[in-house]
């Protein structure tokens, strides 16, 4: 028995050492980032601070309380009627409603101002059939709460899937209870579902509020300046990117600090609800809760997909003649390309960290791809100068020139998005009993056997919707694209932007309409697999 | 088997990851412009020389810093960028070699020059004014300066501050009148705005149309871009404007300009290819076929202007060395900080 188990140590210990190295090699960005903030801050920095700081983080704030408030409201209420009424309709909007996933922020801003502007097609019918009521449509529509109210139909469907999730386990039991207490169906909704929801709720909201963070585009043209606005005044207005690199850590400081405080906070009130109690059956809403399910789900629906859609479709056949058809199909595929190596890369090593968490006892490893996942709330542009720092300066590759090759390309791209095929796969894992390892251990089993036979099978489904959500996410990437692309090397994303910074939104919709069909396809694909899995967890 | 699929799989993901097989009559490009008509004219030259153009477009500063941080590793042989004030940053850097072929300098007028021979201008462009054809009579505007009047409370219009456009706009004011003046005429402008800064310089255009304002600063070649599109609404807006050139009253600078150029890089390694492209870029050919496709003003005299361009008639451009735009540049985000210009 000793012997047997100074054996498995010794077996764990190389997991641990390699995850530790894998993590370190991934930290290496982070950690040339940081050795800045530790540089004197040069006048640039006192210089923002002093002036503008305040300002920014002010807009962010506000920002991110409109775009919040409107990413619950166009998705919580969707998600509670489809997870427990019946109606007509109910798979469809369930199908769509995920949808807006698919348009890239910038593209639905860029899209809604123009069909919003005074050249725009509302504007131009309503002069031309309503000259009455034109003039109250002709109003300057680049405000911050414009934009926060796109963002939010950009970035619903976060709340939505989280809470779409967590209602549908959520066992009848409770409600039951509430109901034989006498609560009306409003009142059980905010004082039963939706406390025993929160953590899926804040889940979903820190997505939104990491996106918002990071949005750089949309809020330019908005003219909203938000702290990010503030990292790239410093860098490309004022020339300091080391001014730029000390803002964007103390946004990775401030976010990882929220991130340890959620954590404790989590950790006291942490409660488990029987998640298999008996499922609700569906209820037949009554004619005013129809009334209320139709308007909430198709709110969403039609404002965050539909319209831009057919807007973007529409320009799309104006411009078939002009489109030049191979290029599309080698953008396509490029993007396809860069999005599917980088999501593999992603999912493996998201699953070898979480795994040696699972299996070792070591805090240090989980601290440390802990703060990998971090990456998530930097800068795209920042992550590229950080990745260029590190090609360039880290004596093991400084003497070659590997900047600019898809290597440093994907490197990048798995740094920034590690945090979000993680987080599927790790809630996935945390359900499986211990028993597991323990028996496995017992019988025998090494480690990468027991991962491969037993984990890889039962966590299929996870790793499936991990990689869509990171494919998703990829292909809508732009900043980490532009600055270390190699030669000649364009995707749908860079071209999309291309076009429209130069107010070309025409010819760019070709290319987002692309990107919208791939992105519509895998979500279909993802809705399939999830609402397979809620099916087997309730006849679990 | 299965182990067979597995690497074989690894493999060709690998294989799919390296670079493109680099052909050596080539000619590689950091770009900050990615405009159409460029990928045109490079396929043009590739035709008539051979030489395969390859380019990587981003943002100034990121391939500054991108090419900065290569060093001599840099594969890059050329940096292109639309403002003379990154031209001359990337100077300062000690990015770029000197640049004294006269088969290039010949194609290009004197004043466009860069003094110190580090970068050719390839188009200029100036930033204009345009006006409401309805509520403003060309003789009511004459200058930059003009725009603080109290007649124009609440009616101009312009994008942000964070813009590079404005910025050079700021630092030429800056030089040429000292940064006290431009100062006063910043944050006096601020307080006759229609709006807060933001949208593209299109957007200011429309704005105008859509009556939110009646004065804009805007790049020339936009309204030529409005006055050719195929959107009937976006046309009608082009032409709801007038066009105003500035500063051209005697004694004053001229209108401001700015440049898209272009500059050799410290370590090309392909030289003469790069050389060669420039000097086809600044050629009559490709002059006229800026012009025509994107609005530019061509920077070689022997190059005729659209005829879109043509209309609004010749103006006496500011002849300040475009390398101050670049100098007072610190300057001007100060002044656009302090005076509250978004």
């Amino acid at each position: 028995m000793e012997v047997r188990r100074k054996f498995v140590q010794i077996e764990h210990k190389k997991w641990v050492l390699a995850s530790l190295i894998v993590g370190l090699l991934l930290l290496l960005p982070m950690f040339f980032l940081f050795t800045k903030l530790f540089q004197v801050p040069s006048f640039d920095f006192f210089y923002l601070w002093d002036t503008l700081l305040l300002d920014y983080s002010f807009n962010t704030f506000y920002l991110i309380l409109i775009t919040s408030v409107f990413a619950i409201i166009f998705g919580v209420m969707p998600a509670w009627f489809v997870s427990n009424y019946d109606f007509k309709f109910r798979n469809f909007f369930d199908l769509v409603l995920y949808l807006p996933l698919a348009i890239p922020t910038y593209i639905m801003s860029f899209t809604y101002s123009d069909l919003l502007s005074y050249t725009g097609p509302l504007q131009f019918f309503l002069r031309k059939n309503l000259p009455d009521v034109a003039p109250y449509f002709n109003n300057d529509y680049l405000q911050i709460e414009v934009l926060g109210v796109l963002l939010g139909l950009a970035l619903y469907p976060y709340v939505y899937t989280a809470l779409r999730v967590s209602f549908s386990l959520i066992g009848s039991s409770y409600i039951d209870v509430a109901k034989n207490l006498g609560l009306s169906d409003v009142k059980m909704f905010f004082k039963v579902v939706l406390p025993l929801s929160k953590p899926a709720l804040f889940s979903g909201l820190f997505l939104v509020v990491m996106e918002v963070l990071n949005e750089y585009g949309a809020v330019k043209y908005f003219g909203v300046n938000t702290y990010t606005a503030g990292i790239f005044r410093a860098w490309f207005s004022m020339g300091s990117e080391n001014t730029a690199i000390q803002l964007a850590c103390l946004l990775i400081l401030l976010v990882g600090f929220i991130l340890i405080l959620e954590r404790m906070t989590q950790k006291q009130s942490k409660f488990y609800y029987q998640t298999n109690t008996k499922q609700k059956p569906l209820t037949i809403p009554k004619l005013s809760t129809r009334f209320a399910i139709y308007m909430s789900c198709s709110v969403p629906f039609f404002l965050g997909f539909l319209i831009p859609l057919i807007y973007i479709l529409n320009n799309s056949i104006q411009q078939f003649m002009m489109v030049d058809f191979s290029r599309l199909f080698t953008l396509s595929f490029n993007s396809i390309k860069v999005s599917f190596i980088a999501s593999v890369f992603i999912i493996l090593i998201a699953l070898f960290f979480l795994y040696v968490e699972k299996i070792s006892k070591l805090k240090l490893n989980t601290t440390i791809t802990n703060i990998t996942s971090l990456g998530y709330v930097i800068p795209g542009a920042v992550i590229g100068l950080a990745v260029i720092l590190l090609f360039t300066q880290f004596p093991l590759f400084n003497n070659h020139l590997l900047v600019g090759s898809f290597f440093v390309l994907i490197y990048a791209y798995v740094f920034r998005f590690l945090a979000v095929g993680k987080s599927p796969i790790k809630s996935s894992l945390d359900k499986q009993p211990k028993a597991f390892e323990d028996t496995s251990k017992v019988l025998g089993v090494s480690s990468f056997k027991a991962l491969r036979t037993i984990h890889l099978p039962l966590n299929k489904m996870a790793l499936v919707i991990a990689f869509i959500v990171t494919f998703i996410d990829l292909l809508k990437e732009l900043p980490i694209t532009l600055i270390l692309r190699p030669f000649n090397f364009d995707t749908l994303a860079t071209q999309t932007y291309e076009f429209a910074v130069e107010e070309m939104l025409k010819a760019s919709s070709i290319y987002s309409l692309m990107i919208i069909v791939i992105g519509s396809v895998l979500l279909i694909l993802l809705k399939y697999i999830t609402n397979k899995q809620i099916h087997a967890f309730r006849s679990f | 088997m299965k182990k067979l699929i597995y690497i074989t799989a690894v493999i060709l993901l690998f294989s799919s990851c390296s670079n493109n097989t680099k052909t050596s009559n080539e000619v590689n490009l950091y770009s900050q412009r990615h405009y159409d008509v460029d990928k045109m004219l490079f396929e043009r030259f590739e035709e008539l020389t051979g030489v395969k153009v390859n380019v990587v477009k981003a943002n100034a500063d990121e391939l500054l810093e991108r090419l900065k941080n290569e060093g001599e590793n840099s594969p890059a042989d050329l940096f292109v960028s639309v403002d003379a004030g990154k031209l001359h940053k990337a100077t300062e850097l000690g990015l770029l070699q000197k640049i004294s072929n006269s088969s290039i300098l010949d194609n290009i007028s004197d004043d466009l020059e860069d003094k110190n021979g580090y970068w050719v201008p390839m188009t200029y462009r100036s930033r204009i004014l345009v006006y409401s054809k309805e509520r403003v009579k060309a003789n009511e505007l004459s200058t930059y300066s003009d725009l603080i009047d109290e007649k124009w409370k609440n009616r101009i219009l312009v994008r942000s501050s964070s813009n590079a456009y404005n910025q050079a706009l700021l630092s030429s004011i800056v030089a040429n009148k000292g940064s006290e003046a431009a100062s006063e005429w910043a944050s006096k402008l601020v307080s006759n705005f229609a709006r807060d800064p933001k949208g593209s310089d299109r957007d200011q255009v429309k704005a105008i149309a859509a009556g939110q304002g009646d004065v804009a600063i805007v790049n020339s070649y936009y309204i030529g871009l409005l006055l050719s599109s195929d959107d009937e609404e976006q046309f009608k807006a082009g032409e709801a404007v007038g066009v105003f050139f500035p500063n051209q009253g005697e004694g004053e600078s001229g209108a401001h300009i700015n440049i898209s150029g272009i500059g050799l890089t410290q370590h090309a390694k392909n030289k003469e290819n790069a050389l060669k492209l420039i000097e086809f870029l600044t050629g009559v050919e490709a002059q006229t076929t800026y012009s025509n496709t994107s609005f530019e003003y061509a920077v070689n005299p022997n190059a005729k202007h659209s005829d879109i361009v043509s209309i609004w008639g010749d103006f006496r451009r500011d002849t300040l060395d475009l390398n101050l735009l670049g100098v007072h540049r610190a300057k001007a985000i100060e002044i656009f900080d302090n005076s509250g210009w978004k």
